[in-house]
């Protein structure tokens, strides 16, 4: 053991004074094949004394007293292996550095440093068993370790480019787009960045060829020019890229990553083009194929997106948070914006507190909306506080204008809303002259016309923005609507409603039309003791009048001892059988399966109404009924009432034909009024009967209607 | 039993074991918003977790006026004069290239082309075609970027509808308003970011399912809140007859206290999302009376959007109320409007169609632009599909109808950051097929998150071992449409 450890040292000795020899003379050697293979080796050799480095230190931290003896003896073994492989790792690399092109500068510095780091680790080495020289050793060790991490950096600066470390964390700052930089520089550069710029570089010039300058590339390396303008196939550069993989002079070599067909295609491209360094997209002619596929890579990227550069810091987090509440929201623009967004909701909930709030961010306040807020002017002067503001949205605030001159001092201020406010053109001047300035919105305010012409003529650079809409045509009222809902109890009051103020609704009963003329006013609520169909239309001063409302109010009438259904309706129409007829619901035109609704069409509908035990007079019956053109559901073709003393001694005293459509007409539930005289039998038959050919001009011609049945009423 | 004795004793159940762990890793997540990139690789998916834009956003909020049942792009936007000229005359094989047909047209012997029945003209300095159905979109057509080579995968109504909601075809992924929602969170904490509206028209009407404003995976707080046709925008909101705010104040502190116990005992999440839930309804009580009120709106805001704006349920009453709704910091609202499917009748249904939106759709793009809300408010306009430029059934000289087209349609933008008074892309003649810068429903999606600050490679959710995106594994911004 003794002896090993003694012909280390001596090796490592021997190695200490070649590479000092090395260190000035090595441009007089030429290097043999074999050591040549030892250079290539410096890769791995280099991560022995690394890693030997890191287990000595953490060794000695750790270390006990009791143990001192077995720790010193194993901090030699690591001491010796350490300092070998160092010295080792200088010497290949010195043979490595003889075969390939590297960056002279960096070079320099990993050699020198990679020498001095061999040399400590031997005076460590030496010193270690000198008991008295404890101190020296110990700040050799930290010089060793300071050494070793420059070492290991300009060697990877050497193999992976000068970036190579913080390109994850350094922006670049400056965004390329086709617009403002050339053709080579949106879209060839990155590519050679991507995939050549690791190997020739300044640090790492392989075959003298360095790329990352525009100069040297176009200087060339040892072969001559990487290409000939105009001729693709010609050129170096791509011929190395069409080289077989196991050829030397592929490039990228095997292992490296390699170019895609698209990049090939369009570095060729750019050759073909000639190979210009300057021109920018637009100059390019259009059949050319470097534009179009630039063009093609300019369309399949979202533009960077343009952001705001700001100078100011960012608030702190926690301020940020507490400023949110219910009513106000404050959020940075993007992620990691410094630059803050303030909105206020809910009027009734605005303090002016929350306003005064805000100086805590009065510096990254950049959009602040206090639209509809209860805002005056004398607010403002809180508002001049924040001189980053961009931004002002003061729509429908209380503000009446004097308050704007406090603003004067926003320079940043690109927008202000002040629609729907109080507003004066005099008041507008304070801030029309601010430098950023870009948009106001004076919709709604008390400025006229001829004021906002003259205004835009003396300030020509900011848009002042009107009202968007002048139409002086005259529009349609919308109809008047029925307020109640469903069957009305007798007498109940019947209430006609416009949701616009200011309108007069006429109506008639008689089913005649109403228009300005004709008809009753609508002024108190209506009441009707038995189902009425009213027509109504809407007017109001410079409005045409609403079209006609037509709509029947179902009055509830009688109740009879019992109503019973006689015939079945067609199983998919059931609803709820015989107890539909007086469940007083109404049903919906257009949704037939509901269970208000009992739908015939084969075989007539048949009802009978019992007043058995009690008398009572009847004049009318009405069958409530859906008109659904569409979907084949018409008034019945005929109505009979037959009338008795008991179900089966029953006479005809009513038979009629209601109108049918004559074209498309609008579905709705309509009341089919059948008028009789005044008697009181005690039971009643009704029958509707469903059409039984379809119109010519319905698209079911000649086939069966249906009668949708829903509410029965006697009066 | 022992294992649920277990449980009790945790205050916990694998489940939520399992999920508190995700939450604990969510803490240390948090930590490192203190040093805010610590952690970030530099294309993680996790970014969008703070629920801020990716980037500078150009739009701040959606308002998405979605025409129901696919409007014929050959009546409304996309001119084709030469179906007028062969008009009669048989689709050509060339054109049509083998493209699959919906069983209501497939068994048709022929396929007659047919030119639109209503007459085209130019506007505006960017010269746009506009059917003359839309007198009053034809006025603003410089503020808007029409895109005429929209295309989709599916030929049927309810799949395209959920592909262009979802971005899938199957109804079980978070709808866009959802996937907004989730990556920008709420402006105003008041109201839900994401609210629905419907409205019918007189048309041949397709129908619309909740489905359409789904979640999808993404937690229940993200779903589309569905408005009410009727006078009551938000039902069941208003406090019950004899009791006041300061009531519900203290039962809804009393309901907290109990649900609190309550999550003590068996810690599942839901418990405290049902709270915050309450808390919300108790503020939307004070925030939706004042938007849904129409009457305080002046009489030339009645009058550019229509007289139906103050009639509950119409289109103009629901874009009014979009109008407020954005207003107010909702950050996408979505409306259907119902009966575009003109299978038949063309010419009698589509110019209600157009009457019943066009008035009002112009009116919101007027007004958003002098409250100097345009800008910030992205507006999109169109349906799920086109309409076939061959007749469906008979063609009579009064009258035709329109097949389901995927292959082309037209939609169109306004507002946020698109380039105004622009058409984008061109289909052929026959306006069949596309010729020049097509736009996959997936590119459309794409477009829209990078309209509102997100990447839509990064907005991700993990869902069944893998993470979903809008856009899944397609989509490109579409460059040529941004200002």
């Amino acid at each position: 053991m003794e002896r090993l450890s003694r012909v280390v040292l001596n090796l490592i000795f021997c190695i200490q004074v070649f590479l000092l020899f090395l260190l000035f003379a090595e441009n007089r050697i030429d290097l043999p094949a074999w050591l040549q293979v030892a250079g290539r080796m410096h890769p791995l050799v280099l991560h022995l004394p690394i890693g030997a480095i890191v287990f000595l230190v953490v060794l000695m931290l750790v270390q006990k007293d009791n143990d001192k003896v077995v720790t010193h003896h194993v901090i030699h073994i690591g001491l010796l292996l350490t300092s070998l492989s160092a010295s080792a790792a200088a010497l290949f690399g010195f043979f490595l550095s003889l075969q390939s092109d590297y960056g002279p500068e960096v070079l320099a510095r990993h050699k020198i440093s990679g020498v001095l780091l061999s040399f400590l680790c031997y005076a460590a080495l030496l010193l270690h068993n000198a008991a008295k020289k404890k101190s020296i050793f110990f700040g050799i060790g930290i010089l060793s370790c300071l050494v070793l991490v420059f070492t290991g950096h300009t060697g990877a600066v050497l193999t992976h480019g000068d970036n190579f470390l913080l390109a994850p964390i350094s922006k670049s700052k400056i965004v390329l787009t086709a617009d403002n930089a050339s053709v080579y520089k949106y879209a060839v550069e990155p590519i050679l960045e991507r995939k050549c710029f690791t190997c020739h570089n300044e640090s790492k010039a392989k075959g003298g060829l360095i790329m990352t300058s525009v100069d040297k590339f176009k200087a060339g390396g040892e072969n001559g020019k990487p290409w000939v303008e105009g001729d693709p196939s010609a050129s170096r550069m791509i011929k190395a890229f069409y080289l077989p993989l196991s050829e030397e002079a592929h490039m990228p070599p095997d292992g490296k990553p390699q170019l895609t067909r698209i990049e090939i295609a369009a570095l060729k491209a750019w050759i073909k083009s000639g190979a210009d360094f300057e021109k920018k997209l637009s100059q390019f002619d259009d059949g050319d194929s470097l534009k179009s596929m630039v063009a093609a890579i300019v369309a399949a990227q979202p533009p960077p997106p343009v952001e705001e550069q700001y100078t100011f810091e960012a608030a702190s987090e926690y301020v940020v948070k507490n400023l949110n509440t219910p009513f106000r929201t404050v959020l940075p623009l993007y992620q990691n914006s410094p630059a803050l967004q303030v909105d206020f909701f809910v009027r009734k909930s605005f303090e002016k507190k929350a306003l005064d709030e805000l100086s805590v961010i009065k510096d990254q306040l950049v959009v602040l909306n206090l639209s509809k807020m209860p805002v005056e002017d004398k607010d403002l002067s809180t508002i001049k506080l924040f001189v980053n503001l961009e931004y002002l949205n003061l729509n429908f605030s209380a503000i009446k204008g004097d308050g704007l001159a406090e603003l004067g001092g926003l320079k940043n201020l690109k927008s202000i809303a002040l629609a729907g406010t109080a507003i004066g053109a005099g008041s507008l001047g304070y801030i029309l002259s601010l430098p950023n300035l870009r948009d106001v919105f004076v919709w709604s305010t008390k400025i006229s016309d001829t004021q906002l012409d003259s205004l835009s003529t003396l300030y020509p650079k900011v848009s002042i923005i009107n009202s968007q809409f002048n139409d002086e045509s005259i529009l349609k009222l919308s109809k008047p609507i029925l307020d109640n809902e469903g069957v009305v109890q007798s007498n109940a009051d019947i209430r006609l409603k416009h949701p616009m103020p200011g309108v007069a609704i006429r109506y008639t009963l008689d089913g005649s039309e109403p228009d300005t003329l004709k008809g009753l006013v609508y002024d108190h609520p209506l009441k009707f003791s038995e189902t009425t169909v009213i027509k109504a239309r809407a007017c109001k001063e410079s409005w045409y009048c609403s079209g006609v409302y037509e709509v029947t109010c179902f009055v509830a009438g009688l109740n009879p001892t019992q109503v019973e259904l006689l015939t079945q309706p067609d199983p998919r129409y059931r609803g709820q059988g015989q107890a539909s007829l007086v469940d007083r619901r109404k049903g919906v035109p257009d949704v037939l399966q509901e269970p208000s609704w009992l739908g015939y069409r084969n075989e007539p509908f048949v009802a009978g109404i019992s007043f058995a035990g009690q008398t009572a007079t009847v004049k009318q019956i009405v069958l409530s009924y859906g008109k659904n053109i569409g979907a084949f559901c018409f008034p019945p073709e005929e109505v009979e009432v037959w009338a008795g003393e008991n179900k089966n001694e029953l006479r005809l005293i009513k038979r009629l034909k209601p109108d049918q459509p004559a074209g498309n007409e609008p579905q709705g539930v309509r009341a089919l009024f059948i008028p009789l005289e005044p008697a009181s039998y005690s039971y009643y038959k009704v029958v509707a009967k469903p059409v039984a050919k379809l119109p010519a001009w319905h698209n079911g011609k000649g086939q069966k209607g249906w009668v949708f049945i829903d509410e029965i009423f006697v009066y | 039993m022992e294992n649920e004795f277990i449980n009790q004793r945790f205050h916990i159940t694998r489940r939520h074991f399992l999920g508190k762990m995700s939450l604990g890793l969510g803490s240390v997540a948090l930590g490192s918003l203190l040093i805010p990139d610590l952690f970030k690789s530099g294309d993680d998916g996790l970014s969008q977790l703070t629920g801020l834009p990716h980037f500078a956003p150009k739009a701040k909020r959606i308002i998405y006026l979605f025409q129901n049942g696919a409007p014929s792009q050959l009546e409304s936007f996309d001119y084709k004069p030469l179906l007028n000229k062969m008009t009669g005359q048989d689709l050509p094989a060339s054109i049509r290239q083998g493209q699959r047909l919906t069983g209501m047209t497939s068994n048709q012997a022929k396929f007659p082309l047919v030119g639109s029945h209503f007459s085209f003209k130019q506007y505006g300095k960017s010269g746009a075609w506009v059917s003359e159905i839309f007198p009053n979109i034809a006025k603003i057509v410089d503020d808007i970027c029409f895109i005429k080579t929209m295309h989709t995968e599916a030929i049927n109504h309810d799949p395209a509808l959920t592909f262009m909601q979802s971005g899938a075809q199957q109804g079980n992924r978070p709808s866009m308003g959802a996937w907004l929602s989730y990556g920008l969170g709420s402006e105003n904490k008041n109201l839900p970011a994401y609210c629905v509206l419907l409205s019918r028209g007189r048309g041949n009407g397709q129908g619309v399912y909740s489905k359409l404003w789904s979640n999808g995976f993404l937690d229940s707080i993200h779903q589309g809140v569905q408005f009410s046709s009727s006078e009551e925008r938000v039902l069941y909101l208003k406090d019950p007859a004899g009791r006041d705010r300061q009531d519900t104040r203290k039962m809804l502190d009393n309901l907290a206290q109990l649900n609190d116990l309550n999550y003590t005992d068996f810690g599942d999440p839901e418990i405290q999302a049902r709270v915050q839930q309450y808390e919300m309804a108790y503020r939307m009580q004070a925030a939706v009376p004042e938007l849904s009120d129409l009457s305080q709106e002046p009489d030339h805001i009645i009058k550019m959007y229509g007289a139906d704006c103050l009639v509950p349920g119409t289109y103009a009453s629901n874009c009014l109320l979009a109008r407020k709704l954005s207003e107010s910091g909702v950050r996408f609202v979505q409306l259907y409007h119902q009966g575009w499917d003109q299978h038949g009748n063309m010419v009698g249904e589509m110019p209600l169609q157009a009457e019943d939106v066009d008035r009002a759709t112009a009116a919101l793009i007027m007004d958003l632009k002098q409250r100097g809300l345009l800008d910030e408010t992205l507006v999109i306009w169109g349906g799920e599909f086109g309409r076939t430029n061959y007749c469906q059934g008979n063609l009579s000289k009064e009258n035709y109808g329109r097949d389901h087209h995927p292959r082309s349609y037209t939609i169109w933008m306004a507002g946020g950051g698109v380039k105004p008074g622009t058409v984008y892309g061109e289909t052929d003649e026959f306006g069949y097929n596309i010729v020049r810068d097509p736009v996959h429903v997936n590119d459309f999606h794409a477009t829209v998150l990078h309209l509102m600050g997100l990447n839509h490679e990064q907005l991700t959710f993990k869902h069944l071992g893998r993470r979903y995106r809008l856009t899944d594994v397609a989509g490109k911004v579409v460059n040529g449409i941004l200002a």
